[in-house]
């Protein structure tokens, strides 16, 4: 058992090495793949990240987009309508932009997992469908609202912010002052392939560790048996409120990285459709495996990319692909080998 | 009347589901390292005591002491906290998690590793796990389950999955066991044997039980007292012998057996 734990700790640093490696080799990659690269460690951390809530702890959350948005525009806010001050303290160096994105990234994040919060109390005292269609329209709220703030950007989507000497901040060019010096401040793209895929290992590690502990074996026991769980002195509104924080957290971190990627934020990005794609990642991945979800969001990001010719009907093959998997392998395409994994090595 | 000291006491128990008072004025009491009996027919509000016990049901009228505190404003969980364990009728193990891992999870309830630890391994972190393994271990061995440890709960024969329902609620470190029905389905020599170790149990961890069970044989066997419940009423309560000869209590299961017939 402490072999296999050990194990844990030097696997996630060989991760760390070919994370570096890769990620000094990354300039001669094309583009395109490297967008894809990126967008497959993203939806890595967005999968994984549900797969806490909807997989281990057994709650349908449907709004997984919602937490996303909220990191991606507190992050990209910060990185703009502060960045005269952040670069005043920081400077422009490696080591400052990096402290620059991490405080960001733990901004939009933290934000994420107290609206968390406020969202999983009242919600989670529902079940199934219940909970489902609860946490999709706190999601689709959290859309409309942004879609009404103006300062960033509004259904206009955000790209950044002019900021002038005598203070005004403001999305567009202000012509009444058009002699004053101005910069516009747009949303750095700090994320490349080693902050995703940082983010990715620190994700997959922790839950890979936390799963395995006594304390996470309470997540499942939530899932199993709730009444079994109470019975057994687990307090499950608590562990289910947990399961809510920690998934928003990275979903949050994931927002931010998708922002600092595209350098543009859309609300239009974080819709129904977006939640939709990340549950279909953990269902085909098989609920509760975090290696076969990993497995899915490669997939699912791959697949419409290869499908590039028929993108308008991406929905219906995930729908189609969810209702085949559902009939021939209930348990995720990898559900049922990685327990049996499991059960040689513990 | 009685010289042991009192670790749960029930005071004027009722609930009402809608029309049906399911216990009605039920009041008695288990004394410390005591295992007392509830027997009553089909029906009788057995099961239901437990749930108001555990917090699963608020009492409608009434009151549950225990070591001197009132349990109903509890929760479950809280109860469980308090030192009340129990087993379910319906076997409900967790079935993803192996057999292990079931008695795990009552040692959320002592153990001082999280989320933090557990994430980064600390050195506290793995020195709890290896005692927690090792007190499973012990655990599981006393009622010959180890071998089948790493098995899924839900692999195992129906009597196994009942001994492990009370592993898993031992491991939650009880003053007070509630054992609903744990030799059903059993053959007379299984539950003679696991009448033995439920007595040995008691001693050894030096718990209180409330023991329900359908077999009078076995009933009589092991109790040290015995009330009886029959449409959610207590109409009798004493030491085994004298029960078996109450008038009351022939008549109530007389009754069903000709309701069943
Ligand atoms: N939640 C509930 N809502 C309505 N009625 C209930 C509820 N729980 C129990 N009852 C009713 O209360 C009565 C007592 O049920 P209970 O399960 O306590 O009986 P029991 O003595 O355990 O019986 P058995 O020997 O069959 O296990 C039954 O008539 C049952 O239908
Ligand atoms: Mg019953």
């Amino acid at each position: 058992m402490r072999k296999l734990q050990n194990n844990t700790k030097y696997l996630f640093i060989t991760a760390l090495f070919i994370i570096l490696l890769i990620n000094f080799l990354s300039d001669s990659i094309n583009r395109y793949y490297y967008q894809i690269i990126i967008y497959c460690g993203i939806n890595i951390i967005l999968a994984t990240s549900l797969n806490l809530i909807n997989g281990y702890t057994g709650q349908f959350s449907l709004g997984h987009a919602g937490f996303m948005a909220i990191g991606a525009y507190v992050s990209a806010s910060l990185s703009t309508y502060f960045a005269p001050a952040l670069i005043s303290l920081l400077g422009t160096g490696l080591v400052g932009k990096s402290i620059w994105f991490i405080f960001v990234l733990l901004c939009g994040g933290i934000a994420a997992s107290v609206v968390g919060i406020i969202v999983g109390v009242p919600s989670l005292r529902l079940k199934g469908d219940y909970l489902a269609i609860s946490t999709l329209g706190f999601s689709e709220i959290i859309r409309v609202v942004i879609q009404n703030l103006n300062f960033i950007g509004a259904s206009q989507g955000f790209r950044g912010v002019y900021i002038y000497e005598n203070g005004t901040r403001s999305l567009e060019m202000v012509s009444e002052l058009s002699d004053v010096q101005y910069v516009f401040y747009e949303i750095p793209k700090y994320t490349d392939f080693f902050w995703t895929y940082l983010v990715a290992a620190v994700i997959i590690f922790s839950i890979t560790n936390m799963i395995r502990s006594t304390y996470g074996r309470g997540f499942i026991a939530v899932k199993d048996d709730e009444v079994a769980a109470e019975a057994m002195g687990i307090n499950t509104t608590k562990f289910k409120v947990t399961a809510f924080i920690i998934g928003a957290f990275f979903a949050g971190i994931a927002g931010g990285l998708y922002s600092h990627f595209l350098t543009y934020i859309n609300p239009e990005d974080f819709n129904f459709l977006r939640s939709v794609e990340i549950v279909a990642m953990v269902i085909l991945g098989g609920m509760g495996s975090t290696f076969g979800v990993v497995i899915a969001a490669i997939v699912l990001t791959l697949l419409p990319e290869l499908l590039r010719d028929i993108q308008q009907y991406r929905m219906i093959i995930y729908a189609l692909l969810l209702i085949i998997m559902m009939i021939l392998r209930p348990q995720g395409l990898f559900g049922v080998r990685l327990h049996r994994k499991r059960k040689t090595n513990v | 009347m009685s010289f042991v000291k009192e670790i749960l006491k029930l005071v004027n128990c009722t609930i009402r589901f809608g029309g049906l008072t399911a216990v009605d004025n039920v009041s008695t009491y288990v004394g410390e390292n005591e295992l007392v009996g509830m027997i009553g027919p089909n029906g009788a509000g057995k099961t239901t005591v437990f749930n108001i016990i555990t917090g699963v049901y608020d009492p409608s009228e009434g009151d549950i002491i225990f070591n001197g505190e009132s349990l109903v404003k509890y929760k479950p969980y809280q109860v469980t906290h308090k030192g009340i364990a129990r087993t379910f009728q319906n076997i409900r193990l967790c079935p993803s998690l192996s057999v292990k891992d079931n008695v795990r999870v009552s040692y959320n309830n002592w153990c001082k590793s999280k989320l933090f630890s557990s994430i980064f391994q600390l050195k506290s972190y793995h020195d709890e796990e290896k005692e927690i393994d090792r007190q499973i271990h012990e655990l599981l061995e006393m009622f010959d389950l180890h071998v089948d440890a790493d098995e899924y709960a839900k692999n195992l024969p129906y009597g196994d999955q009942r001994k492990l329902e009370i592993v898993r609620a031992l491991a939650t470190k009880p003053k007070l066991l509630l054992l609903d029905e744990p030799a059903a389905g059993m053959n007379p020599s299984e539950k003679k044997e696991l009448m033995d170790l439920i007595l040995t149990v008691k001693d050894k961890f030096n718990i209180s039980i409330l023991l329900v069970e359908h077999d009078m044989n076995v009933v009589m066997g092991v109790c040290e007292r015995i009330f009886v419940l029959d449409y959610g009423k207590k109409i009798a309560e004493g030491k085994p012998e004298d029960i078996q000869k109450d008038p009351k209590v022939i008549e109530a299961y007389l009754g069903e057996q000709i309701s069943n017939a």
